[in-house]
């Protein structure tokens, strides 16, 4: 029915929904500058209309909800390329320390093979000259020296790593039990009906987080989020997070464990997979083709130097102290054996003036020693190679890095707060705020015509 | 609203793109400060390869031609010394012909034959000459090769062996670079010392002395064909140093096409990352300082 309270009450409730949309502005322009915020929309609805008869009266305007805007799918492929961002941000970091090994200089492990049969190929010019023969250990032990330090450095950077996973995993904890407990605020609020965005907006940022340390994948179901690794152990259901610890494996290092069964291979993305990656195949790898190397040339110099003579006019005997079989952790202790130059084989006779074996010992260098290469081609694979998996990664990195800008920008343009925009919503709703308050004013007006009508008559 | 929203927030946008340009801006400093294009071997992983494969190839030609260096002087005091050789014998074969001469009386064949016995004695410290220590005629023996032994018919013994050594002067090009004693001086050709003896022994007996003069002769023939050896073997190291001389040039050339920076290209591309990089600051800079807000009054 209409009547003046009627359009009284309607002009309060504008005022009202007015004011939350007010509320909505203010909280945006608030959190302009809030990592991970989603920007506030006032809902407003028509009220029910009143029928009477032929006419239908409006009943003003309702504010149904402050609502958030997401796009829940444009977070999800965020989340997966940051994944890949933490993984290859990881690996091409380490990389890039482990590329300093290999990089050249005058006293890299090339120069020093290089060095070491040239200084053997001037014994041949003066076979009995100890002064040449003494330089050619010392060079050895040069050789063998920076064989030694590129596998220890490697070794420690490996060291790091391990430590590292240690310290990420510890992370991932912290943040997936942040979640858990988020996850049960939002499911309370939003299990009475109300408005859970701001929980829901730190659960996003929480997300994006645990996604560059640990390949996750969201489940989100009504009220409820379960988060699992790729190979689909749970890290999170709902208010529950299940840690991952860490045990000691037989090389020493921390293998990773999700509720008992041990995820270490299994991780395929985030900073957890790039540093386990680092850790366990591309620095192993690397550490092993230098015992290769190493050991190859060690075993080939120390055969060709029995091919001859020393000095003395004995059969040569080893010059470096002889690898294992296997060769494992060679490079690491690599050690020239004989102190004594005149332990060099250079003669083919046992003549002391002949240097018929230095040929013999000079050939190595181009020798099949290790992977079916001379020493400098194996070497120079092994540096080709960390190059490509620096340059590679690298590569990868910036287009997931450009692919990420984009989409956060596309995230930007839905949930981000436009300071523009806002002035012009409170402009807005300021002046239907104005008007509205000016309908109280008039039909206050309206009501005291009203009341003084009796006093009119009389 | 139909206008499409765009991102209020261009910073991290514009952020990469600084971060991006002060890499390059880093990387092109680096290039053109050690003038080299491969830093890292990331740079370019099979350029880095390559540098180390002809860095090698540089370091053995370097080698080679320290070795050279090294048994050219051993070549020249072989060949001085055979030349000393071959005139001191060339004065004994004429001392000979004097001996041979039937007008002179016993003390100046006595006289001629000392002489003589005095060039044997210069012709055997000769023979033993060394070079940094080492016996250049002993073959591969560390050892003072001729040694007198009135023994033997010619007065001295070769002790040292019949070895020989090669050096390597290139890939694959390994150069002999001694002939043993026994071979140049007491060969079966021509054994100088032979020689000298029997023409000492015929000029003290007046007897003979023709023949030992045609010995000499022979003797003297062999020992200048000996000598050929090391003339051909300094001719080859010089040729061989010539050649690595080239060599050295190319590698370097290549170390160039492939490691070195273009410092036109770099200094260009220097130049437009700091242009982008000023622009990209002045877009920071000019990043809306105000909204709608400051004009609302």
């Amino acid at each position: 029915m209409s009547s003046l309270f009627g359009a009284l009450s309607i002009a309060t409730g504008a005022l009202g929904a007015e004011q939350g949309a007010m509320d909505a502005t203010t909280n945006n322009v608030a959190n302009a500058n809030t990592p991970g915020y989603s920007r506030l929309r006032p809902v407003l609805t028509e009220s029910d209309p009143v029928v009477e008869g032929s006419v239908t009266y409006g009943e003003g305007v309702t504010l149904q909800k402050l609502e958030s805007l997401r796009d829940p799918i444009l977070q999800l492929r965020i989340e997966d390329e940051t994944q890949q961002q933490g993984q290859l941000n990881t690996f091409v970091s380490a990389m890039q320390q482990a590329q300093v090994q290999f990089t050249s200089t005058s006293s890299d492990i090339a120069s020093q093979i290089s060095n070491f049969f040239s200084s053997l190929n001037q014994v041949s010019t003066d076979p009995t000259n100890l002064s040449l023969r003494q330089s050619v250990l010392t060079v050895a032990g040069n050789m063998a020296t920076v064989f030694n330090n590129t596998s220890d450095s490697l070794s420690q950077q490996q060291t790091n790593l391990d430590l590292s996973v240690t310290q990420t995993v510890q992370q991932v904890n912290t943040l997936t039990g942040q979640i858990a407990s988020l996850n049960t605020q939002i499911s309370q609020l939003q299990g009475t009906g109300q408005d859970a965005s701001a929980f829901e907006d730190q659960r996003d940022v929480a997300i994006g987080q645990l996604s560059s340390l640990i390949d996750v994948s969201t489940i989100n179901s009504d009220n409820s989020l379960t988060l699992t690794t790729s190979n689909g152990t749970a890290l999170v259901v709902g208010g529950q997070s299940f840690s991952l610890s860490t045990q000691t494996n037989a090389s020493g290092f921390q293998d990773v464990y999700a509720q008992g069964v041990d995820v270490t291979s299994k991780l395929t993305s985030g900073q957890l997979a790039g540093l386990i990656q680092v850790r366990d195949q591309t620095i192993p790898g690397l550490l092993s083709n230098l015992d290769t190397l190493a050991s190859g040339l060690a075993n080939a110099l120390n055969a060709a130097n029995a091919k001859g003579f020393d000095l003395n006019g004995n059969p040569g005997g080893n010059i470096f102290v002889p690898p294992s079989v296997s060769g494992q952790g060679y490079a690491a202790n690599m050690a020239v054996l004989i102190t004594d130059p005149s332990l060099i084989a250079a003669s083919s006779d046992g003549s002391q003036g002949s240097n018929g074996n230095v040929a013999v010992l000079a050939a190595v260098q181009n020798q099949a020693v290790a992977g079916g290469q001379t020493p400098t081609d194996y070497y120079s694979n092994i540096v080709a190679s960390v190059g490509n998996d620096v340059a590679n990664g690298t590569a990868e990195l910036s287009s997931t890095q450009l692919v990420l800008n984009q989409l956060q920008d596309q995230l930007g343009s839905i949930s981000g707060v436009s300071l523009d925009e806002e002035a012009s919503n409170m402009v807005q709703y300021q002046r239907a705020y104005d008007a509205a308050a000016n309908v109280v004013t008039t039909i206050n007006d309206m009501l005291f015509t009203v009341i003084n009508m009796s006093t009119l008559t009389t | 609203m139909s206008s499409i929203r765009v991102n209020p927030y261009p910073m991290p946008d514009l952020l990469a793109a600084l971060e991006q340009l002060q890499q390059q801006q880093t990387n092109a400093t680096l290039e053109l400060g050690t003038g080299s294009s491969i830093n890292k071997p990331s740079d370019n992983p099979a350029g880095a390869a390559q540098l180390i494969k002809i860095n090698n190839l540089s370091s053995q030609v370097d080698s080679f031609q320290l070795s050279i260096g090294s048994i050219s002087g051993q070549f020249s005091t072989a060949d001085s010394t055979l030349s000393s050789v071959v005139t001191v014998l060339q004065r004994a074969i004429s001392l000979g012909v004097e001996g041979a001469n039937g007008t002179l009386s016993d003390a100046d064949r006595a006289a001629v034959a000392a002489e003589v016995t005095g060039i044997q004695s210069q012709l055997l410290s000769l023979a033993n000459t060394s070079y940094q220590g080492q016996y250049i005629f002993a073959g591969t023996a560390n050892t003072q090769p001729f040694i007198v032994d009135p023994t033997q018919g010619s007065g001295v013994r070769y002790v040292g062996n019949t070895g020989t050594n090669s050096v390597a002067i290139g890939n694959g090009y390994q150069l002999q670079v001694n002939l043993p004693g026994s071979q140049i001086f007491t060969g079966t050709g021509g054994n100088i010392f032979l020689a000298i003896n029997d023409l000492i022994t015929s000029l003290n007996s007046n007897t003979g002395i023709g023949a030992a003069v045609t010995e000499l002769g022979n003797a003297f023939s062999y020992v200048t064909g000996q000598r050929v050896f090391y003339g051909n073997a300094l001719n080859q190291t010089q040729s061989q140093q010539t050649y690595l001389s080239s060599e050295t040039v190319s590698l370097s050339q290549q170390l160039n096409e492939i490691g070195a920076a273009n410092i036109a290209d770099v200094a260009s591309q220097l130049a437009n990352d700091q242009t982008a990089q000023t622009a990209t600051l002045e877009a920071i800079g000019k990043t809306p300082q105000s909204s709608l807000f400051d004009y609302l009054k």
